[in-house]
């Protein structure tokens, strides 16, 4: 048998190739078990992780099940770094790491592991693995340094490195490594785990070739790509070929005033693939919330596979999908040396968004409205609970809510689109480890953004620091301003950000990003988690489903009837008893249809001023007249008002009727 | 003389009635329909069936699903939840993720209580067990009163850090039954002292939601055999492999949750280690779906975690069973990039293979084993018989002409990539622990567990099969394999070698205390009481634990350490002796000892089988063999094949292929051993003349 070519023929019998597909997906769940069992980073634990077979040529052909979107796309390119440095030296025994976001990596924190697998003194494949690890170094705990506009103190930057050498531990390389993190220990021991990890997959794929022969196994890894992209061509066949396109945005670039960062994605069916083209967004912005290369085609990736979800992941995937994300320098190709640790709540899950609304349109029978953004809190400091005053992180992410559906709401409460396998954590564990104390972790009442189907509802967190010392706290969100928006005629949900003791006298609102933000032993702070967007005319939602959510608490009786002109009434809460005012309602229905177009043209100054005389509420301003503000100042945003309601007026308004 | 055991397990089609007489050590079976609707109507029906004379037993132990079926249907009593100010939605948000990574329209169901019906009071303990804020007793009152006006029957109580001080939940209970008298109360510390919210408040949710049904069934059920002469105490089997009596089940209806599972894995671990093996893997395959079990070191292996649906997690040490789709019916199709796919969707029990005739038309398993010759066309002794021919034309039209194969080999193909299918899923069970299935014994049971058997078992490089006298009705011998068993387990956290040994051994002395209290209170002598201590360690930092055995006395921890190194390594592939051990949690199994049957060898007598019913041609490997039919009811223990042969019987069929060997052995078992593949040609051959010979 020769060598496969690049449009391989089929020459594998339907038995072995479906024994053997199959097989290479068990030696990378074989890994993605062994490292949930054996790692240290509790990132890792909560699932942040991915394991991948390439073959030879560094291409993907298998990648976990269960692996987290955010990696997905990112495998192969990580590998072929590795070749492209080594080249012929690469050996058994070898094991090599990279987490370089410049050669297609993630950001710092997500270390790779590779290991080559030898059958005959020739590579036959490569295992990998890659896990975040909770700290990368750098001068924020976590490594996640909003203020960072250059990568040089966000972290280690690890280009492809060699730390097993012929079998042989190369003890000094792994030191230098870990000795760059905050947690070293911990670090050796994610380190020793992911390796060992590769091995258990290279001994899966040893024990195929013992059976199959090398050659065999060598063509089913070509035919397993091949199969993927054939699967994918033959999904497109009964959808309309042509161009849709939309824009989302980041809040915005602090070094240019405000005005929110457009990422725009064109999506082109002709056929022959499906094609995305992302110039035209918006340059580089000066905090870390850009995205490499590696990461953007992983946006590109993960937003249609969730319309593709049986189809296995793999460079036969990355075939079919093609991008041209335009030069260097903006926020979806960011190249060296700018910031790119936050690209994963910037242009990540904005692509990812933008590419749910574009396919919408295709796929209305599987459209979604947006969802919640990825966001990150750090407080970090000293424990001041035991004498010795260990350095201790809080390092939580929350659940939100995914948008309205065509036939159904939102998922309420879910982690982020970014990987939703993605775990939040147990209070009581974090309780234990840090001197936070959580007030409340709950469902946030009225943040679902409403719709015929509404947006799932968000989460609200609130927490309090008892005993610590130097403690900072740092904030790795989006969507304060440009907020989680309604498809199809649906309401958006509400603006993400951080409240610093709410409920005392000085309330202060920190944002949806910042860092070292310093507090003391007493301050409380809550964040919600948005809620998704709404999908079709709220005014559209039947009274029996408004009235079903007042009685659970997730809308207010005051929000029935401003967001959907449900007018309820309470009889014995206590009971779950109210009644719904079938008059009133079609009346303030008919109220609300006639003037809500005239809202979105509303003075935005005097909106401002009305939110700040506490007239009106944030929903109120964001779902009625599309206006942004400083949620704290009340200050109006008028660019990114007017960014915000052309965007409301597209995707809102004209549907309608 | 009371000299019968009685165990009835219950199945989604069938409920097997299984009847062991000591005196004669002879097991008798029954298989009545299962009535879904009223579970009890069939266990009583299958006692009346079998003739069994409640008077004469001495142990009625009995596997049912109804805990899992009010869980999937949700069909719950009135109920709430009184949770820590802030937290009432701990069992909605859950931890957050999906099941379906990909799907953006595939939900995680919602929670077993729904918002309305979860309360919040006043009240906070912190990490240490301090209590932070007291229990507001006004604002607990005066809940107590509203849940009686919402008329709640049953009430679970969840407080965030419970597990480290459950004072104020223990005075909420109080509260409630004062105002409640009727409600029955579940409080999240007594159900799972153990850390983290979403998992303890479940489980305890659970527990309430599961509590007047499940109890109400075993009562009524304990009643009726009490009414009908039986004077034992009615056993229940549950999720760990143990039974519990009626008495605690009202108190931990939860435990009931995955009662049916454990039966076809203990029934696994009783075949192998009356053949000799430590190491076996249990194939129970059915008509839609396999259950993969595994059997280390002579032990089943236990897991924690459990949900019937995913999101809701239950923990208790559940024996740990891997259920996949591929069974019987699983039906095989080619995908749109023409691949040729087996399962997961399956043809079920109706319309059934295409075989059966009731409308059925995608090949499945059985249709291509039929065609093969594998399976025979009568069924259940001529109650059924298959229809070859429309088989065939699925084959044909379905998986073979699309992929340009004849029907023999597309019938083969169905077959391996099933066959593949199952195998990796015992690869992920088995070899992810570091362990090596040449080592193991396949046993193969259910309805189609042994037509696979040898195949998976050859794709896994296992060398021996175990085919148990009675495989469609192995699982409900397990029930009568197992003791009263209650898995109580303790937070305690330190490092291993500061530890107090004197503070470990007081903490096990205090669960002791705990499980010889519910023994008694199932009337368990002291004599026949036993207690196994484990331990959950991890090396400091790492995220999971691993529990080892321990036993007791001064050097038992230093000895549980180097077994937790030990085990870390086996498992995971490497250990760190010079990082710290961190103690996790403690735990104990209080085991009441109960009497098993025991089964007397038959005499080795004949190698002869006798004549086949008759010989037909079988397709293996490519080619049509000439394979002699024996019917398994008349074989003698000790006769012996050369394969290829079949052995009919009236619940299953066991395919010995070509290149291996079987025997009868003293237990009736089938015991196939697969020449290895580099003796395949020579043997091959041989087995070809043998054959014809008629051995």
């Amino acid at each position: 048998m020769t060598t496969t070519t690049e449009q391989s023929t089929s020459t594998l019998d339907p038995v072995t190739f479906e024994v053997l597909k199959n097989a290479f997906a068990t030696s990378v769940d074989l890994m993605s078990e062994q490292i949930l069992r054996t790692c240290y980073s509790f990132v890792i634990y909560s699932r942040d992780f991915s394991s991948a077979l390439c073959d030879r040529y560094g291409n993907t052909v298998m990648q976990g099940s269960a692996d987290i979107a955010v990696h997905v796309g990112t495998l192969h390119f990580q590998c072929k770094a590795v070749m492209e440095e080594f080249g012929d030296d690469i050996n058994p025994g070898d094991v090599f790491l990279i987490n370089d976001p410049y050669r297609g990596g993630t950001h710092f924190n997500d270390v790779s592991f590779i290991r080559p697998i030898f059958a005959d003194d020739e590579i036959i494949g490569f295992a990998q693995n890659k896990g975040h690890w909770a700290d990368i170094g750098g001068s924020v705990p976590g490594s996640f340094d909003v203020s960072a506009s250059e990568h040089f103190g966000e972290g280690l930057r690890i280009t492809p490195l060699r730390v097993w050498h012929k079998g042989r531990f190369l003890h000094d390389v792994a030191q230098l490594l870990v000795s760059n993190t905050r947690a070293p220990d911990q670090a050796l021991g994610d380190l020793n785990a992911q390796a060992e990890a590769t091995a258990v997959c290279e001994r899966e794929v040893l024990r195929l070739v013992d059976k199959y022969s090398k050659d065999t196994v060598l063509d089913a890894m070509q035919e397993t790509q091949d199969y993927v992209c054939r699967t994918v061509l033959a999904g497109l066949g009964d959808l309309p070929k042509g161009e849709w396109e939309t824009v989302d945005f980041l809040d915005g670039d602090p070094a240019k005033g405000e005005g929110l960062a457009p990422i725009r994605v064109k999506l082109t069916l002709d056929g022959t693939g499906i094609h995305y083209d992302l110039t035209g967004s918006a340059e580089a912005v000066s905090t870390f919330l850009n995205s490499g290369y590696g990461t953007t085609f992983s946006a590109i990736y993960a937003g249609t596979k969730t319309f593709f979800p049986e189809v296995p992941l793999n460079s036969g995937f990355y075939q079919a999908v093609t991008a041209e994300i335009g030069e260097e320098g903006t926020v979806v190709n960011a190249g060296w040396p700018h910031a790119v640790t936050g690209f994963c709540s910037g242009p990540y899950e904005k692509v990812m968004n933008a590419i749910f609304e574009l396919w919408s349109h295709i796929m209305p029978e599987r459209a979604m409205a947006c969802a919640f953004n990825l966001e990150y809190l750090l407080v970090g400091g000293h424990d001041a609970r035991s004498e010795s005053s260990p350095y201790f992180m809080w390092y939580d992410w929350m659940a939100g809510g995914w948008g309205g559906r065509s036939t159904k709401d939102g998922s309420s409460a879910t982690s982020p689109v970014f990987g939703t396998g993605l775990a939040v954590q147990p209070v009581e564990g974090q309780e234990r480890l840090t001197p936070v104390v959580t007030t409340q972790h709950s469902i946030n009442i009225d943040s679902g953004g409403p719709g015929r189907f509404r947006g799932g509802c968000g989460v609200n967190k609130g927490g309090i620091l008892t005993d610590a010392t130097g403690a900072v706290m740092s904030y790795c969100c989006d969507r304060g301003r440009s907020t989680t928006w309604g498809i199809n005629g649906g309401l958006p949900s509400i603006p993400h950000g951080v409240w610093l003791n709410p409920s005392s006298e000085n309330p202060r609102y920190l944002g949806a990003t910042f860092s070292n933000v310093a507090i003391s032993p007493g301050d409380t702070f809550e964040r919600p988690s948005a809620g998704g967007g709404g999908f079709g005319d709220p005014l559209e939602r039947t009274t029996a489903e408004v009235l079903e959510d007042v009685i659970d608490g997730y809308v207010s009786i005051d929000r029935a009837a401003k967001d959907y002109g449900v007018v309820i009434r309470e009889i014995d809460a206590e009971l779950d008893e109210y009644e719904i005012d079938e008059a009133a309602t079609g009346q303030e229905r008919d109220r609300i249809r006639s003037a809500r177009a005239s809202w979105l043209e509303a003075d935005p100054t005097e909106v401002a001023r009305r939110y700040r005389d506490g007239e009106i509420t944030v929903h109120d301003v964001i779902r009625q007249y599309g206006v942004v503000l400083d949620w704290g100042t009340g200050e109006l945003l008028e660019k990114s008002t007017g960014q915000f309601r052309d965007s409301m007026r597209a995707r809102s308004a004209a549907h309608w009727s | 003389m009371a000299d019968l055991r009685v165990a009835v397990d219950v199945g989604g089609t069938f409920t097997d009635i299984c009847v062991f007489d000591e005196s004669t050590q002879k097991m008798r079976v029954t298989k009545v329909p299962s009535t879904p609707d009223n579970p009890m109507e069939a266990v009583l029906n299958g006692v009346k069936r079998a003739n069994i004379d409640l008077s004469q037993v001495e142990l009625f132990s009995h596997g049912t699903t109804v805990a899992t079926n009010a869980l999937i249907t949700r069909r719950f009593p009135k109920s709430a939840m009184v949770t820590t100010k802030g937290f009432r939605d701990v069992i909605e948000i859950r931890d957050g993720t999906k099941d379906d990574l990909w799907d953006a329209y595939s939900d995680v169901s919602g929670p077993y209580i729904r918002r309305r019906d979860r309360f919040e009071v006043t009240e906070r303990v912190d990490y240490a067990g301090n209590i932070v804020t007291e229990l507001d007793e006004d604002e607990a009152r005066k809940l107590g009163r509203l849940l009686k006006k919402r008329g709640a029957t049953t009430i679970a109580v969840c407080f965030i850090n419970s597990y480290a001080n459950s004072a104020n939940e223990i005075r909420m209970r109080e509260i409630l039954t004062e105002e409640l008298p009727e409600a029955s109360i579940s409080t999240s510390a007594e159900v799972l002292p153990e850390i983290f919210e979403h998992n303890r408040f479940n489980t305890t949710v659970a527990n309430a939601v599961l509590g007047p049904l499940v109890s109400g069934y075993v009562e009524q059920l304990d009643s009726s055999l009490t009414d009908d002469g039986y004077a034992g105490e009615l056993l229940l089997l549950h999720s760990g492999g143990g039974s519990m009596t009626s008495e605690m089940v009202k108190k931990f209806p939860v435990r009931l949750a995955a009662s049916g599972i454990a039966a076809g894995a203990i029934a696994a671990q009783h075949v192998a280690e009356q053949c000799g093996y430590d190491n076996a893997v249990g194939l129970d395959m059915g008509g839609t779906s396999t259950d993969i079990s595994l059997i280390a070191d002579g032990e089943l292996r236990e897991t924690n975690e459990w949900e019937v649906e995913y999101g809701h997690p239950i923990v208790f040490p559940s024996i740990e069973v891997l259920t996949i789709g591929a069974g019987g019916g699983s039906l095989a199709h080619i995908d749109i990039a023409g691949s040729l796919r087996n399962g997961p969707q399956s043809a079920g029990a109706d319309p059934g293979p295409v075989c059966y005739r009731r409308g059925g038309e995608e090949p499945t398993n059985t249709d291509a084993n039929l065609w093969l010759n594998r399976l025979g066309t009568d069924l259940a002794d001529g109650e059924m018989t298959l229809d070859r021919n429309s088989s065939q034309a699925a084959i044909k039209e379905k998986i073979a002409e699309p992929l340009g194969l004849d029907v023999d080999t597309a019938a083969e193909s169905i077959v391996k990539v099933a066959n593949a299918n199952m195998a990796d899923a015992v690869r992920l069970v088995s070899i992810r622990r570091g362990l090596d299935p040449r080592d193991f014994a396949l046993i193969a049971f259910g309805g189609a567990g042994a037509l696979h058997g040898a195949d998976v078992a050859r794709e896994l490089n296992i060398p021996s099969v175990i085919v148990p006298p009675s495989p469609g009705v192995t699982s409900a011998l397990g029930c009568l394999l197992v003791d009263i068993q209650h898995d109580l387990s303790q937070m305690f956290t330190g490092v291993a070698d500061s530890a107090d040994a004197e503070s470990v051994e007081q903490h096990f002395r205090e669960l002791e205390l705990e499980g010889r209290d519910r023994l008694r209170h199932e009337k368990v002598p002291d004599e026949d009481a036993v207690f196994e201590r484990g331990i959950s360690m991890r090396y400091h930092g790492q995220w999971r634990s691993l529990q080892v055995k321990m036993g007791s006395g001064p050097n038992a921890l230093r000895e549980a350490v180097q077994l937790f190194h030990e085990e870390h390594e086996k498992q995971y592939a490497f250990r760190q002796d010079d990082t710290p051990v961190e103690i996790y949690q403690l735990h104990l199994k209080a085991l009441g000892r109960t009497p098993k049957p025991t089964f007397k060898p038959t005499p080795v007598s004949s190698k002869d089988p006798g004549e086949p019913i008759e010989v037909r041609d079988v397709y293996f490997d490519g080619q049509w063999h000439s394979t002699p039919v024996y019917q398994r009811e008349n074989l003698p223990s000790g006769a012996a094949f050369i394969g290829p042969a079949i052995l009919n019987q009236i619940d299953s069929t066991t395919v010995i292929p070509p290149n291996s060997s079987a025997v009868i052995d003293e237990w009736f078992n089938i015991r196939i051993a697969l020449n290895s593949e580099a003796d395949e040609p020579a043997l091959a051959s041989a087995s070809e003349k043998t054959t014809q010979n008629g051995l």
